[in-house]
This record gives C-alpha cells, structure tokens and sequence, in this order.
C-alpha cells in the first residue's frame, strides 16, 4: 500500500473478505461493532485555526451616552502565506501574553517565587472574580496581578494598558507588604508564647565568614614566616628580634608585608 | 585588605554586641525575618499560668462530692476538651489525590474538557517533531509545542469508550498494553474493570503470530454464558490453536509498534494513544493526547477500564435472562463426535448410579432430612451434564482463559483477577 500501511483502518473489510474466501470459518464478534462505530478518518488536513489576538474594551464613543463594548483584532499580515504553509498550525496568542511578559520583566524575582501549577478539578477560574486581586484559594503572584490588569481592561471604561498596570500594580504591593507585616506579627507572637528561632540568614553567613577569616589568618602567618626565614637566608645575617616579632604577630600581618618584599 | 580586616573586625564586633546585649532589638523590628526576642509578655504569661494553677487547687478544696462523682465529671471534661480540640484546625477539602484515578476511574459520561485540561492531555511535543498527519488533532502552537485540541481528544476518546463497552459487551477478550514506566497499575486497574488482560512489561515480539511457541502453554478455560468453569471440556483445549485478543488497546503505540503491525497481520481493531509526534494510521481508532503524562494515561486507561465494566455488566445481566449478546459455540465445536458419545455415555451411568444410590439410601435410613438434601444435590448434576440440550443459556458458549501472556511474571497473574472471558 505504497507510503501508507492503512491495514489498521480496514479491520473490517479484511475480515469479512477472509471469511468469504474461506480462511476464516467465523466472522469475529466486533464486526457490527467495527460497522457501527467506523474508524476514524485519518490523512485528512483541514484548514488550521487561525489565532487571532482579540482585545476586549469598554470605550465611550462620540455619541452615545453608555459606554460601549468593543472587540480589535489585531490586523492580519498583509504578505500572504505561502501555500505549503496552509495547513500548518499558528500560534496561539492571548492578550494576557504581553501583560504578563511587561510584568515578570519589571519584577523579575516573582518568578522565583514557589508556585502551585497542579488543578484538582480543572475549575479553579470558576472560584475567581477579578474585580479585585486577592482569590479564594490562590495565591498571590504575578498571575493574580495580570489577570486583574486584564479585568480592568476589559471591565473599565476607557482604561489605559499603563493605568491598569498602576492601579493592579499599587493593590499587589500593598497585599504584599500586609503579608509581610503579618509574617512579622506571626513571628513575634511565636515567640512571645515561647518559641525559639535558630539563627537567621545573616547570622549563619557571618559565621561562616568568620570560619574563613580564620583560615586565612593561619594561613597568613605561616606564610610570612616563611618569607621572612627566606629574606634571612638571602642576606645571611640572620636576626633572631626580627623573626621573633614576626612571630608574635598576630593580627598585622599584611601591615608587615610590605615591610619586608 | 586593611580595609577588609578593619571592616570584619568590626563586623565580628558588632555580632558579637548584638548576642550580649539586644539593645538593637528596636531595629529588628523593621525586619520582617528576625522578630525581637525580648517581649514583656512571657512574665505575664507566667503569671497566668500561676494564676489558674492556684484556681483549680482552689476548687479541688471543697471535696463534697464523692469520689466516683468526680471522676465522672474529670472523664466528661477530658471528653469535652478532646472533642473541642478536634474541632481546631483546618479540614482539607477538594485536594488533589493521585490515587483517586486508580481508585475510581472516571466514566466515559464523566470526561470533560476541564478534566482533561487537568490531566494535561492537550500538551504535546515539541514543534519540530511532529507527524504531519496529526494535523488536525492540533489546536495550535503555545511556546514552542503542539496543543492538542481537548474537544477532539474528548471526542474520540468518548468513541473508543463505546468501541470498548461494544466489545465487552459482545464477550470480547480486550487486551490492554501500557509498556512504559509507571503506566502499570493504570494498566493493570483497567483491565481489571473491564475483566480483560493487560501487558505492562514487554509485548514478546511473535506472540500473536507465532503464538504457538510463545503462548503454547498457557492455560484456557471453557466458561458457561455465567462465566463459569466448565471442566468437562478442559482435554479438549489442549490442540487448539492460541487465542487471539479481539480489541488491543495500547496506551503507548511509539513503543510497541511490533504489536500493532502483528495486530495488523492478525486483523486485530487497535484502540492507541497518538501523542503529535505518532503516527495515527498505525491504529484502528485513535486517541489524540499526551502519552507522556501519567496522570493523562491514568484518565484515559480510566475511562477505557470503565467502559469494558459497563459492556461486561450488560452482557451478564442480558446472560441471566437468557439472552447471548455473541453466537455460542456448541459442544460438538470443541469435541469429536465418538467423544462426545463417550461422556454421554458416562453421564447416563453417572445419573443411573445417582439414581441407585438414592434409592439405596431411601431405603437405607428413614430420616427425612437426609434424604431431601441427596435428592437436592442430583438434579442438579444432571441438568449440568446434560446442557447442550434444554436452554439456550447453558448451551456452552464457549470461553478460554488465556493465562497471561507473560507467564514469567507471577505478579501479574497474582494482581488480576481471576476473569474468565468469552471468546471465539
């Protein structure tokens, strides 16, 4: 059958057949089965969905009193496809896209955030109303901050991309900086009835800065001793006050240093 | 470096500061991540405490009541107290379980194009390694991949659910293959509900066309319309040719492209799973979806699992009444004529020494009892013998239970059921 193997899809036909020439003896029993629900049609290309931006806006127009709805399409391009790309598949693209995009750029550290990408059930947008930016159930993240842009694009009239992008913007940091005074309350009232934190961030880096300073300060000395047995060796004159004062020292090493080089 | 030494020495210094005395504790309060640890409230909590204590020694003082009394009151206070704890804390609801796939299956009525946006079915591969023909399963491109359209995977995959239910319906042996990694106990759960096979190791290449060699020895069974046992035929299975599956449904087609082209040679409907980079003509009824996500494969092997328990459900209920939904073989399909005879011959002189025994025992003993239950358990031998005459619904459809096609694998022997299963 040249390219195509289409065996799979002629089940039925090849069984009745083999019955009628007499290599089978029965006809199987998903015959009807095969004949009542027909195998799908395949090698078929349609014409692909074209994906359209389409922007939802509420705008006052010139002579009407109420503000009205009003749906743009983004303009199509004007060059037109190429025949061998008919029936490839576009690109699917939605206004929250650009949104989003402007957003993560100006905060980048939202990304680093921890974030929930599992559904339960599918339906978690029937929960949520974006006429304000806090939800049931979600947390609050850059998401939360798009999606209300949007509504208010959509929601109100004459509403500017960067007047959104203020207004949903002012609510998120807002909401933020109550979650971090609650965390800070939180933690205080732990700690008024009794709890106990280990040490903080800063605490654990500065430990560790100081294990290294350490190091190095041994390392140092047993550095400069050996330079100055070096320097004694080449004048050949050795003076035991210097040595002596070089192994006392302690914390000037690099005050001596230049000294001796 | 002075300049770093002067700065860390002082910077231990300041630690240092900070740990003896928290005078700085009134800056820490601009922090959000260290609370000041010196607060006025511990005292006082301490003298609440004090307080209560000093209550309840107060209360136990007056000891008017008896003994017995008190002790109820402290055993119904505890009560009250652990019941009043219970009720703290949250309870968690709508959570996500991924064994409730397993557990239950969703229906095929129950396929929604929400639940399959949540089972990531719409993901497919990336752009660059598509296969054309599945072009119109496609709903467009998002970030570099395939989206599968949900309302066609819904579709078809509602098709292949009644394509399933039809088969089990009609006494076929459905066989379901999910080869890769963690796709077993979906396997396993749908071929369970639908009283099929399954295969989640390997599909051993010659097993339906050299199914001799391969599968020669498993072990058939004869059923009744009840799918029951019916071991009078049993010697009679043992030169027959193996069984062939009447549906295979295949959660990963990429893989086990041998299966499907011995499918194809065998005339076998195919139900499989085409994820964007598959080839679609490979099976008889496709699925459009990801094939990459388990919990994806868990919905659909679902939803195939459920359907075969519907179609398997009608075909016992329609066999109670007495109607087979699929032409029964005949006794003299599976024996020779001068065998038949024989066992004919046998269940006469069976039924005659019955008859004689009872009699005997009639005469025997006069207790009552006894003589009804023998009496009891005699016809119904008969009638079990002599099946191939009276009603159609014991005439012997014939039934075979293939052992599992891996007879390495005790497990999978030991995690289905027993299923016995029409066939031919």
């Amino acid at each position: 059958m040249g390219k195509y193997n289409l065996t799979a899809l002629r089940v039925r036909q090849t069984a009745l057949r083999q019955k009628e020439a007499g290599k089978t003896h029965q006809i199987p029993k998903w015959i009807d089965v095969v004949r009542d629900i027909p195998p799908a049609q395949v090698l078929v290309r349609n014409q692909q969905q074209q994906h359209q931006l389409v922007r939802q806006r509420l705008k006052t127009l010139p002579g009407a009193s109420k503000p009205q709805v009003v749906f743009e399409v983004q303009e199509k391009r004007v060059k037109p496809k190429k025949a061998s790309r008919m029936f490839l598949p576009t690109e699917i693209k939605y206004e929250e896209d650009l949104l989003r995009k402007e957003f993560f750029r100006d905060h980048p550290w939202e990304l680093a955030r921890p974030r929930v990408v599992l559904e339960s059930t599918g339906k978690d947008y029937e929960n949520y109303d974006w006429s304000r930016l806090q939800q049931p159930g979600k947390r609050l993240d850059g998401e939360s901050v798009v999606q209300r842009q949007l509504w208010l694009l959509n929601n109100v009239p004459d509403m500017t991309k960067s007047t959104a992008y203020d207004i949903a913007r002012r609510e998120f940091y807002r909401l933020r900086l109550q979650e971090d005074i609650e965390r800070r309350v939180a933690a205080e009232e732990a700690e008024a009835t009794g709890a106990t934190f280990g040490p903080t961030r800063l605490e654990i880096g500065m430990e560790l800065e100081n294990q290294e300073y350490e190091r190095w300060k041994v390392w140092a000395k047993s550095e400069a001793q050996v330079q100055e047995q070096r320097a004694a060796a080449f004048t050949g004159a050795p003076e035991i006050p210097s040595t002596e004062d070089s192994l006392g020292l302690e914390e000037g090493v690099e005050e001596k240093q230049p000294q001796q080089a | 470096m002075i300049a770093r030494q002067l700065c860390m020495r002082q910077s231990r210094q300041l630690h240092a500061f900070n740990r003896q005395a928290r005078t700085l504790n009134s800056l820490n309060r601009f922090y959000s991540t260290e609370p000041p640890v010196d607060t006025t409230l511990q005292t006082r909590i301490k003298e609440r405490s004090a307080e209560i204590e000093s209550r309840y020694q107060n209360d136990a003082v007056p000891e008017r009541i008896s003994r017995r009394r008190a002790e109820q009151l402290a055993w119904k206070a505890r009560g009250e107290r652990k019941f009043k704890f219970q009720d703290l804390g949250s309870s968690v609801t709508d959570a996500y379980k991924p064994e409730d796939i397993i557990r239950n299956p969703p229906k095929p009525s129950d396929v929604t194009l929400e639940l399959l946006l949540a089972s990531q079915t719409h993901l497919g591969h990336s752009t660059s390694r598509w296969n054309p023909q599945n072009s119109r399963y496609i709903f467009g491109i998002r970030d570099g991949i395939h989206v599968i359209s949900l309302d066609v995977t819904a579709a078809y995959l509602r098709r292949a659910a009644k394509v399933v239910e039809e088969v089990a319906a009609r006494g076929g042996l459905i066989l379901f293959v999910g080869t890769r990694k963690g796709q077993k106990r979906y396997v396993v759960r749908a071929a369970e509900l639908a009283k099929g096979y399954h295969i989640f190791e390997r599909w051993i290449p010659g097993s339906l066309t050299n199914g001799q060699q391969i599968l020669g020895h498993c072990e058939t069974k004869v059923v009744n319309a009840m799918d029951e046992e019916i071991p009078k035929y049993r010697e009679a299975l043992a030169d027959r040719s193996v069984l062939k599956p009447d549906l295979v449904v295949c959660l990963n087609p990429l893989e086990n492209v041998v299966l499907l082209h011995e499918c194809g040679l065998n005339n076998v409907p195919t139900i499989g799973v085409i994820d964007t980079d598959a080839d679609p003509t490979r099976v008889t009824y496709p699925i459009p979806s990801n094939d990459d996500s388990m919990r994806a494969i868990g919905v659909i092997a679902g939803v195939l699992g459920r359907a075969g328990e519907a179609g398997q459900q009608r075909r016992l209920e329609n066999a109670k009444n007495g109607v087979l939904t699929y032409p029964p073989i005949t006794p003299e399909h599976l024996l020779s004529p001068e065998r038949l005879a024989e066992l004919a011959q046998i269940e006469a002189g069976n039924v005659a020494a019955n008859a004689e025994a009872a009699e005997i025992a009639n005469k025997l003993d006069e207790a009552v009892q006894s003589i009804e239950t023998e009496q009891a358990s005699t016809p119904q031998e008969t009638s079990q013998s002599t099946e191939s005459q009276p009603e159609p619904q014991t005439q012997v459809p014939e039934t075979e239970k293939p052992a599992e096609p891996q007879p390495e694998q005790p497990q999978t022997q030991a995690q289905a059921p027993e299923t016995p299963v029409k066939d031919q």
